[in-house]
């Protein structure tokens, strides 16, 4: 059995269990309104600030837009490392390489951030004028899959659903808010975190059409050193006791 | 002595191992088909005022072709450990494993996915066997119907009764026509009729020359097999051949088979 035939009856048969699992499905269609309508009423309240590059509101919405759609592959990334890494370690035992079951897992994580992304820009669409829709969806999606493979990471370490969840809802809350331009932080540290670059490029998208060479560059690379990163730590915990608990 | 010393390094003869067909690639002597020598295993943990156990210290087993060997032993006496290293779910700090042939696994708990469908699960386990489908197909129908599952196919794992997913679970160690087969508490949950199917099978499996072994807390039908060792201290130590005094010593433990849906927990005898 070759590795492409593998990877086609694992990929089928992650899809299938995913679209079988109702909340990840209501996740989809139910977060990405909830979460930019709540970011864009919470920001109306705030003044008018000299360094924001747009309303309130509308910063709130472009935000919510990127955390949804981030924190959405995140979760799901998590759910599927986590919830069957027991089934992953035998299916391993019994003839799929370790790279191959990684490879599975992220065909799957990179449909799901493609529907996050699209949900995410049709809500964010309907009150918000995207000056480049295309630039846009492709900098959502950048952040979508950055946060589905710190998912992996998260899920291949952590020894539960639940510590995970805990664990990625403050790393990608503090990501959002740190990356966000919401607050002038005048720190070089906010350049390292992982929303920075889809953060950036996204806002420009809506709010001039512009695209910085140097943030494409740079939001590819960190999703390059991610993907080695979690690949590496998903086979090194893969069915060796590697899980800390 | 077991070579207890390196707990931190897994054996590289342990790693890595296989179910697949071209997995145990071992050259044994004879008739052996898997063979443990010294195997040791200590859990320890990273995390401060935690105390290391050790489970397994010098752990010997050999599987000769078309025997059947039972391993018992208290609750946590490292049963379950010793066979996840049998098959290489889990590095041991020492010692060595042989194993010649596929190997099929059944754990105590169904390792499997619980969304898909039992033909589905078949069918993925099968490509990792390296089936085709036309092999899948057959072997699946074969099982189906010897454990009697057939009705069940189309049905989610997660729907199933706790038996028929341990029906399922011994399906998927058997799909690929193993030489080694080992087994984890295999009968949990089965009702009397598949209990008995189980044995008519394993007969025929031993006939055609897999070894067998079989883990479980009590063996009362001790002259179903070739070989029984007990799991203490660390070490597998061989128990005594007894013949059976009465009829009455059918009945195994461990989520025991039950008549008419009635436990046989009266027949239940543990080894020592």
């Amino acid at each position: 059995m070759s590795t492409p035939a593998r990877l086609r009856a694992g990929t089928s048969a992650h899809v299938r269990a995913f679209v079988r699992r109702p909340l990840h499905v209501l996740f989809l269609v139910v977060l990405p309104p909830v979460v930019i309508e709540v970011y864009g009423m919470a920001m109306a309240t705030f003044p008018e600030l000299p360094f924001l590059s747009a309303p309130p509101a509308t910063m709130g919405r472009i935000n919510g837009a990127v955390f949804a759609a981030a924190f959405l592959a995140g979760l799901i990334g998590l759910f599927q490392v986590r919830s069957a890494a027991q089934a992953d370690e035998r299916l391993r035992l019994s003839g799929f390489r370790r790279a191959e079951l990684f490879c599975s897992r992220l065909a799957v994580i990179v449909a799901v951030s493609l529907l996050a992304t699209l949900a995410s820009f049709a809500v964010l669409a309907q009150s918000t004028t995207v000056t480049a829709p295309l630039v846009a969806i492709g900098s959502l999606l950048l952040g979508s899959l950055l946060y589905g493979l710190i998912g992996i990471l998260v899920g291949a370490v952590a020894p539960g659903e639940l510590e995970g969840s805990l664990v990625l809802v403050f790393l990608a809350d503090f990501d959002d808010f740190l990356s966000s331009g919401l607050v002038e932080i005048d720190s070089p540290v906010v350049n390292y975190t992982p929303l920075h670059y889809p953060h950036t490029l996204f806002t420009d998208a809506v709010q001039s059409g512009t695209v910085a060479a140097g943030d494409v560059g740079g939001g590819l690379a960190y999703l390059a050193v991610l993907a080695a990163l979690s690949l590496a730590v998903y086979v090194w915990t893969t069915g060796t006791g590697g899980v800390l608990s | 002595m077991p070579n207890i010393e390196n707990n931190t390094e897994p054996d590289d003869s342990i790693s890595n191992a296989r179910l697949a067909p071209d997995g145990g690639d071992a050259t044994l002597p004879g008739d052996t088909v898997l063979r443990a020598a010294n195997v040791a295993k200590t859990y320890d943990s990273p995390l401060p005022f935690s105390r290391s156990v050790e489970v397994l210290a010098g752990a010997d087993v050999e599987l000769q072709a078309g025997e059947i060997v039972g391993i018992v032993g208290e609750n946590g006496s490292g049963k379950s450990t010793l066979m996840q290293i049998l098959v290489g779910a889990l590095d041991a700090d020492g010692g060595t494993v042989d194993r010649a042939g596929a190997v099929g696994w059944c754990p105590q708990e169904p390792l499997l996915y619980d969304r898909l469908t039992v033909a589905e699960t078949f069918d993925l386990f099968g490509r990792a066997y390296g089936m085709n489908a036309d092999e899948i197909a057959d072997a699946r129908s074969r099982l189906a119907d010897r454990l009697d599952f057939q009705r069940f196919l189309d049905y989610r794992i997660d729907h199933l009764s706790g038996g028929n997913r341990q029906k399922v679970n011994l399906g998927v160690a058997l799909l690929h026509d193993p030489d080694v087969l080992l087994l984890d508490e295999p009968y949990t949950g089965f009702d009397w009729e598949t209990y008995l199917a189980f044995w008519e099978l394993t007969e025929e499996l031993t006939e055609r020359g897999t070894a067998i072994a079989i883990i479980s807390h009590f063996v009362s039908e001790r002259e179903r097999f070739d070989r029984i060792y007990e799991l203490r201290d660390g070490a597998l130590h061989e128990q005594d051949a007894v013949v059976p005094e009465t009829p009455a010593d059918a009945g195994v433990s461990g989520g025991t088979p039950s008549t008419n849906g009635r436990e046989r927990s009266d027949e239940e005898v543990p080894v020592e």
